[in-house]
Formats: C-alpha cells, sequence, structure tokens
C-alpha cells in the first residue's frame, strides 16, 4: 500500500526522484571536516527559534504597557514558559554562534571561492537578514536595553543623505521609540523568519548545484563523494548531539549570563542607561561604528565592515586549492583577523575611554587593511608557493583526481 | 606583530583600569532552602513591605514557597490570596517623603550588574560619616535610609545579625526573580544526563556506519 501511494504520487510529483537526488543520494565529499557540520546546525537553530517563537507570540503582548510584564507573565505564569523564552534567548546567541563559525570556515578554507560566490552572497544576505530578525526582536521585552539600543540604531539611519531625519521618523514610525515601533518590529520580527526560510532554499539550490566544497579545495571526483545519507545524516546528528549540550548547559544554567541586567528594568525613556551595550554578537561591528568620530562616516564603515565579505571571491586571487590549509600567508591572516574580531568585540562591550577608543582604531583599521592587503598578498603568496612547490599530498591528490577525470574521459 | 603586542598589552591595561574604577562588591552565597529563604520573606514584608512593590510576586506564591499561611493571611488583610505583593505605602507619598519613587523588588537580583552581589552588598554599604549623615558605598545617590541599620551596628555579633539578614533577604529577591530556577536547574541535570547517552550513542552508530567505507 505505501508502494502505491509513492508510487501515485511519483506520476504526479518528482517525490522518489527528489529525495534520491537532493537528500539520500546526494553526492558529498568523503573528507569533510566537523567544521562543515555549522550548516545544518544553523538550520536547526533556526527551526528552533521559529518553533519557540510562534508559542512565544502566542503570550507575548506587543504594547509599551504591556510587553514587559508579559514576558513575566511567561517566565512566571504559562507552563513551562520560561523554558520556551530561555530557549528563543539563548538561542539567538546560538544562531550567531553557529552562523560565525560556518563563516569562519568558508573563509578559513576559501569555499568562496568559484564556482561558489552566489552560495557564498545568498549567505552574506542570510547574515543580514539575521541580524535585522536579531535587532528587532531585541526590543520586544521592552527593558532599558531594549529602549536604548534601538534609540541608537534607528538613530544611524540619520546618516541617510538629504531625508535622514524622515527615514528615521519612517523606521520608528514616532519621533522616539514607541508603541508603533514595537508593534512595527514584532509583526517585522516574525516575518523575517520565513525570508530566511526562503533564502535558505535558495542557498541550498545554490549548493547544491555547485556541491560542497571540501577541505583539499580541490573538486573532488566520483570516487572520493559519498551518499549523504547515511554518512552524513548521522555525521550531522553527532553534531548535534554535542552542540545541543553545550546549547542547554546556557538554557539550564546560566540564561542569564547572555541578557544584560538592564534588560530587567522597564524602558524608561526618561533615563538613560550609564552604559548602551548591544548583544554580543553586534559588539565587533559597533566597535568599528565607534571608532569612526564622525557619525556618518561610522556608520558607513560598520556597513562595510559587514558587506565587504560579499568581495571575498575578487580580494582573494590565489588560485591555491584548499584555502587556508595549503596557504601560510592566508593562514595567518585567517588568525589575525579572527583575534582582531576578538579584540573588537572587547572594545564594544567595555565603555569608551581614550585608550579604548584609540585600542578601537587601531583594531579597525587593521580590519579593513587585511581585506586590502588580501588581493596583493594572496598574488605574492601564489607566486611564492609555485616556486617552493606544493606539499606532497596535495600534489598526489592532484593527480589522482587528473587520473580520475582523464580515465573518465577514455571511457568515453 | 608587534603592533598587535602593543594592542594586546594595551587591552590588558584597559582591563585593569576598567576594574580598579568600580567599587568592589562583597559576595554572598545565596540560599536557596526554604528556611532561609522563609525567613528573607518576613524579613522583607516588616523592613521593605511599606515603601517596596514586588508585582510580580501574588501572596499565593508565598504559600507555596511553605511560608505559614496564617502568617500570609496577617499580611494580606482582606486582599485575596491572588494580589500582588503592592506596597502600603502610595508611590506619590513614597515620592514626597524621598524624593523618588522606591522601584519594585521583583526583578531586582537580576536588575543590577552583580546581580545579588550588588543588593547585598548595597544593603550592607551604609556608613556614618563624622558630621552625622548617613552614606552608601555602593549606591552614592540612594534615597533609601539604612533600614538594617548596619551604619550604627558597632559591635561584631550586631553586624553578623544585619549580614544574616541580609542575606536572607538577598536569597529571596534571587528566588523572586527567578521563581522557576530551581525547576530549571534539575531538569537541567536530565536533560545533560539524556543528551549525553544519546550523543555518545549516536558517536558509536557513526563509528560503525563510517566503518562501511573503504
Amino acid at each position: 500500500m505505501p508502494h502505491r501511494i509513492i508510487n501515485w504520487i511519483d506520476q504526479r510529483f518528482p517525490l522518489t526522484s527528489f529525495v534520491k537526488h537532493e537528500l539520500t543520494g546526494y553526492p558529498t565529499p568523503r573528507n569533510l571536516s566537523y567544521w562543515w557540520n555549522f550548516g545544518f546546525l544553523a538550520g536547526f537553530v533556526l527551526m528552533l527559534q521559529v518553533a519557540t517563537g510562534i508559542f512565544l507570540a502566542m503570550h507575548y503582548k506587543a504594547d509599551v504597557a504591556l510587553s514587559f510584564d508579559s514576558i513575566q507573565h511567561i517566565m512566571r505564569d504559562v507552563n513551562y514558559g520560561w523554558l520556551l523564552r530561555y530557549l528563543h534567548s539563548t538561542g539567538a546567541s546560538a544562531f550567531f554562534f553557529v552562523i560565525f563559525i560556518h563563516m569562519a570556515r568558508t573563509l578559513y578554507y576559501g569555499s568562496y571561492r568559484a564556482p561558489r560566490e552566489l552560495l557564498w552572497w545568498t549567505g552574506q544576505g542570510l547574515l543580514l537578514l539575521l541580524m535585522g530578525t536579531a535587532f528587532m526582536g531585541y526590543l520586544l521585552p521592552w527593558g532599558q536595553m531594549s529602549f536604548w539600543g534601538a534609540t541608537v540604531i534607528t538613530n544611524l539611519f540619520r546618516a541617510t543623505p538629504f531625508i535622514g531625519d524622515e527615514v528615521v521618523i519612517w523606521l520608528r514610525g514616532d519621533y522616539t521609540v514607541g508603541d508603533a515601533t514595537l508593534t512595527r518590529f514584532f509583526a517585522l520580527h516574525y516575518l523575517f523568519p520565513f525570508l530566511i526560510i526562503g533564502a535558505v532554499i535558495v542557498h541550498l539550490v545554490a549548493l547544491h548545484t555547485v556541491k560542497s566544497s571540501n577541505p583539499s579545495g580541490i573538486n573532488l571526483q566520483d570516487k572520493d563523494n559519498i551518499p549523504f545519507h547515511p554518512y552524513f545524516t548521522i555525521k550531522d546528528l553527532y553534531g548535534l548531539g554535542l552542540f545541543l549540550m553545550l546549547y542547554s548547559v546556557f538554557v539550564f544554567f546560566m540564561p542569564d549570563s547572555l541578557i544584560e541586567p538592564a534588560n530587567n528594568i522597564p524602558a524608561n525613556p526618561m533615563v538613560t542607561p550609564n552604559h548602551i551595550v548591544p548583544e554580543w554578537y553586534f559588539l565587533p561591528f559597533y566597535a568599528i561604528l565607534r571608532s569612526v568620530p564622525n557619525m556618518v562616516g561610522g556608520v558607513v564603515a560598520m556597513g562595510v565592515s559587514v558587506l565587504i565579505f560579499a568581495f571575498m571571491p575578487y580580494l582573494d586571487r590565489s588560485r591555491i586549492p584548499g584555502g587556508a590549509h595549503y596557504r601560510p600567508m592566508f593562514r595567518g591572516l585567517f588568525y589575525f583577523f579572527a583575534i582582531d574580531m576578538g579584540v573588537l568585540g572587547y572594545i564594544g562591550y567595555i565603555p569608551p575611554t581614550d585608550q579604548s577608543i584609540l585600542i578601537g582604531q587601531v583594531a579597525t583599521f587593521i580590519y579593513f587593511t587585511l581585506f586590502l592587503l588580501l588581493p596583493f598578498l594572496s598574488k605574492f603568496e601564489e607566486r611564492w608557493l609555485m616556486k617552493r612547490g606544493l606539499t606532497p599530498e596535495i600534489e598526489a591528490l592532484i593527480a589522482s583526481e587528473a587520473k580520475e577525470i582523464s580515465e573518465k574521459r577514455s571511457k568515453r | 606583530m608587534n603592533k598587535f603586542m602593543m594592542v594586546l598589552a594595551s587591552c590588558c591595561l584597559a582591563a585593569s583600569a576598567l576594574a580598579s574604577s568600580e567599587v568592589k562588591l562583597d559576595t554572598v552565597k545565596v540560599g536557596v532552602d526554604a528556611s532561609t529563604v522563609g525567613r528573607g520573606v518576613e524579613a522583607m514584608m516588616s523592613d521593605c513591605h511599606s515603601c517596596h512593590s514586588m508585582k510580580y510576586i501574588k501572596y499565593r506564591d508565598l504559600v507555596s514557597l511553605g511560608v505559614d499561611s496564617k502568617k500570609v493571611d496577617e499580611w494580606r488583610g482582606d486582599q485575596p490570596l491572588d494580589a500582588a505583593l503592592m506596597a502600603q505605602m502610595p508611590e506619590a507619598d513614597a515620592m514626597a517623603a524621598y524624593g523618588s519613587a522606591p522601584p519594585d523588588l521583583s526583578l531586582m537580583a537580576k536588575a543590577r550588574e552583580g546581580g545579588a552581589n550588588y543588593v547585598y552588598s548595597y544593603l550592607l554599604g551604609y556608613y556614618t560619616t563624622p558630621d552625622g549623615t548617613t552614606h552608601n558605598h555602593i549606591f552614592p545617590a540612594t534615597k533609601m535610609p539604612d533600614i538594617l541599620g548596619m551604619s550604627n551596628a558597632k559591635e561584631a555579633a550586631e553586624r553578623t545579625a544585619i549580614q544574616s539578614k541580609a542575606r536572607d533577604i538577598v536569597s529571596y529577591l534571587v528566588w523572586a526573580s527567578d521563581p522557576h530556577a530551581q525547576e530549571r536547574q534539575s531538569l537541567g541535570y536530565y536533560v545533560m544526563g539524556y543528551l549525553f547517552v544519546l550523543t555518545l550513542m549516536l558517536y558509536f552508530v557513526k563509528n560503525q556506519i563510517w566503518a562501511k567505507l573503504k
């Protein structure tokens, strides 16, 4: 009977062939390391956020007079409301955590290079959508940090040429962040995840067109590809188990470590907190914003610091395969960049002093310099490596893949 | 690389400069047992409740916490069990008397940097200057009088008694800021145990499946 039902469907819709091509039989490089688990984890966290978010929305009230109380209602009176809320608030951090690692893997192994530019750019779009969703979600508890964070960030749109003031009012729906802002942020916070799901589908279509990259950086021939199921389904599930353990430590034992104390005070437009900080995942970009003395310049620098990743396929001019794996200079650059991000994050967190502003400016300068240095350094490194010769390991892999291709040709 | 070392070094300097500019908080080991929290409720009702509300806590919550229901009945008077713990003094009167509205205490243990340690240090942070006025180390702008009497306590025994009372109050405030914390943690141990076993099994299954590959 089930067989007959599937036959009936298959005559009308390519169910079996779709599952076979895109899921069970989807050819995947056998040498993927655990760093390739994070795309799946991001998808999982997205589903978790949508699921917990829908149930939270059933108890939440988007109204400046009610929203803070409704969060406490969820935390105290709703059955397992505290669990839903902590899963969701910790989930936001978890989402950025896995996405940052997913991006770092792409950068380290050069997975953005041809033919995967569109895959990388759809990912860049997803990052922007995620940032927007997280930012708007942070206003909803209507705490002090929610209110002042939203005030500071919407205020940045004053940097828009000619119509800056109008844009800010249009975004807020009022002259200040208020009820109109809260209700529209709630509406958009509910909408954006579904845009993200759509963009994820585009991201996956692009992935399945060009197939996964792998640590060697070479497009592997059939002999080195294995079906996604069962090899990577089980590997992803094992990785999920590890991830859930880390996530649960935060959800069950230290959920408040990810919530600013000031957000446990209801929003008060008359009292500015001593120190306005964004969530940890925005800190490096916030530090870049503060490092530029001029407001318009700061906004432009912050925007460029996020969007500059999109230029990676063109900034990296080396044709040496395997990203940082076989490229010592690029590897050095990668780690230097990671440390610089850490420094920027720390500077974004602490209250600004003369000294911290200076460090922030140096780190911002390094941030952009590394990107601008890359075209020259990657070309120089390529020449240097060509002259010196690649490691025997990669030479052997290139030779064996070339043999596979020529054998295939001769068979035809 | 030198530049990088310099940045790192100045980061460390900035961190230490930042730490020294903040007032050092006393650390308190918060009690989660019913007797400590119960004593905290009583201290709260006698010393704080006249001015401070706890609007997210109902009298019924105190009963389910294990406080003697006769005492709860005494406190609530003719209010229903489901009434929130609102301050006895109207906010306008408090404004007139102290110059600022006493904050609601439901989330106080979470609403300040330092959490429970902050509240504990603040309650004990009162001192008297030679000219006879009382101030607070932790929150110099405070309008609240030294309700526990730390600034006048000279004898060691008296100071210890005040400290233990402050600890009771803070323990109650920590409970009130997150009444499900105990339930959350005990559930957390089961979740961690379950995930550990599950992940271990997934690891073995993964090895078994991948062993089939040549």
